[in-house]
């Protein structure tokens, strides 16, 4: 190494205490907004540049620095998101937050020939903006982003082409290009995936806002925007009344399962069934609420009670009001209970008797 | 009305016996302090002893399972008699908790 670079490699250990300085705040001002606008990253990787690694770089091009400040990745730090998409948003706000030196940052995404597929990572030399302390604020750093699959590319191809004494020959090379060529339709199709599912989302939310719920199919997201309408208050109210009872939260996602089970397809469905069963249902609760003087109910009592309606109205019986008893019992069970019901377990005999109280019932009657 | 609490197996186990009702309620709620006070471990409601539950009682057991769900533990309910497991169905409080 010559003199020149020896020099360098001086400042850098003289400097390095900033560098760690600079590192941790970066990283937390990086890490506070990410968070902030909720943007999922997999990683933040960040390292201070090892001496060794830099006495190398010297070794091989230390005349191309003129002063310590021109070699930008003595703090490198790697921002690795999950989608495409999510690279440009974490590069606006890195532009937000710091100074970009743009004369010296690359997008590696455009660089590619039209037909050729690589190394794809945009690279950002960055400053702290005023208001730090001034010896920081002259330390550049970079800053690179990337998605994991991209990330995940470049790690193999890195350590497999570059860091090799042998000569890869050229239909090796091909394949990783191959590859990298794959992983960007991939990541694209991530993102694309993405979008889909949030205008999907948000077009169930116009659906169940509007009241067309004939056109929404039943599953967990529909069936979370169809709650937020609060279908079951004015049947909670109508039980609660009988006792003035207070109302408390009670989590109805465990209830979505049985629906699916009644074949029914979309919320439509669901409402039809609130529709022409509330009646019913209140009935069924009068009938066993109205006997004692309880005067805390959840949220899931309507529920509950129309489910057991519908089911016996189906000619469900007792073992089908087993299933929805098991089903709900011990708060979010992720599906409807497969196993035929034990009618000699603990809610065979409740399922029994809630049976008995229900044929007496008009509904049963006719 | 008797209520007494057990550590066991690493979960506070509360023991229920006789009728938790309105008049049992006060005194009730004095026993289950260690159940708020712990720190985040599974709790047991034991309820074999249990002949009775009124609304009072179930305020009580929604007090143990908030608290516990703030400090991320569970809260389960065991042995319980039908006409207690019939009670638990009519007011739906059936899927706030986890049986054993």
């Amino acid at each position: 190494m010559d003199a020149h670079s020896e020099s360098l490699l001086e400042q850098f250990r003289q400097r390095k205490p900033l560098l760690v300085e600079l590192e941790a705040i970066v990283l937390q001002r990086l890490q506070e907004a990410l968070n902030q606008q909720h943007i999922q990253v997999t990683a933040i990787d960040h390292r201070v540049k090892e001496e060794r690694s830099l006495a190398g770089k010297l070794e091989r091009k230390g005349s191309k620095y003129k002063s310590i400040d021109d070699i930008t990745d003595l703090l490198g730090i790697r921002v690795i998101t999950f989608y495409t998409d999510d690279v440009d948003k974490v590069a606006a706000l890195v532009a937000q937050m710091f100074d970009i030196d743009w004369s010296n940052s690359v997008d590696k995404r455009k660089l590619h020939e039209l037909d050729s597929f690589g190394y794809n990572s945009l690279h950002y030399i960055c400053r702290l903006p005023e208001g730090a302390p001034a010896e920081l604020c002259r330390i550049p750093f970079e800053i690179q982003m990337r998605t994991a699959l991209q990330h995940v590319w470049s790690t193999l191809n890195h350590d497999t082409g570059y860091k090799s004494d042998v000569q890869i020959p050229r239909e090796y090379v091909r394949q990783f290009g191959r590859l990298a060529g794959m992983l960007e339709l991939v990541d694209n199709e991530f993102s694309r995936l993405r979008t889909s599912l949030a205008d999907y989302r948000r077009r169930m939310q116009s659906l169940v806002a509007s009241g067309q719920l004939e056109e929404v199919p039943l599953n967990a997201d529909t069936w979370d925007n169809y709650l937020l309408t609060h279908p079951f208050d004015r049947l909670n109210n109508r039980i609660a009344a009988v006792n003035q009872a207070e109302v408390f939260p009670a989590p109805l996602q465990p209830f979505l399962p049985i629906l699916i089970s009644f074949g029914m397809q979309t919320l439509g469905d669901v409402q039809q069934m609130v529709d022409s069963q509330s009646d019913n249902a209140y009935l069924l609760a009068l009938s066993r609420v109205g006997l004692t003087d309880i005067d805390i109910i959840t949220e899931s009592v309507g529920l509950m009670n129309l489910c057991i309606v519908h089911a016996l109205q189906n000619g469900g019986g007792t073992p089908a009001v087993c299933r929805i008893l098991d089903t709900v019992s011990g708060g979010a069970q992720p599906e409807l209970q497969r196993t035929a019901c034990d009618r000699s377990g603990a809610n065979g005999a409740l399922a029994e008797s809630i049976v008995r109280h229900a044929s007496s019932l008009p509904f049963m009657q006719r | 009305m008797n209520t007494t609490i057990k550590e066991q197996n690493g979960e506070l186990v509360a023991f229920f016996e006789g009728r938790l009702d309105t008049a049992a309620a006060p005194q009730a709620e004095k026993d289950i302090q260690p159940l708020l006070a712990s720190n985040g471990k599974n709790i047991v409601l034991d309820c074999n002893a249990l002949e009775y539950i009124s609304s009072s009682g179930l305020r009580l057991f929604l007090t143990v399972l908030k608290s516990a769900k703030a400090k991320g533990g569970h809260v389960f309910i065991t042995g319980m008699n039908n006409d207690i497991r019939n009670v638990f169905s009519m007011t739906g409080f059936t899927n706030l908790f986890e049986f054993r």
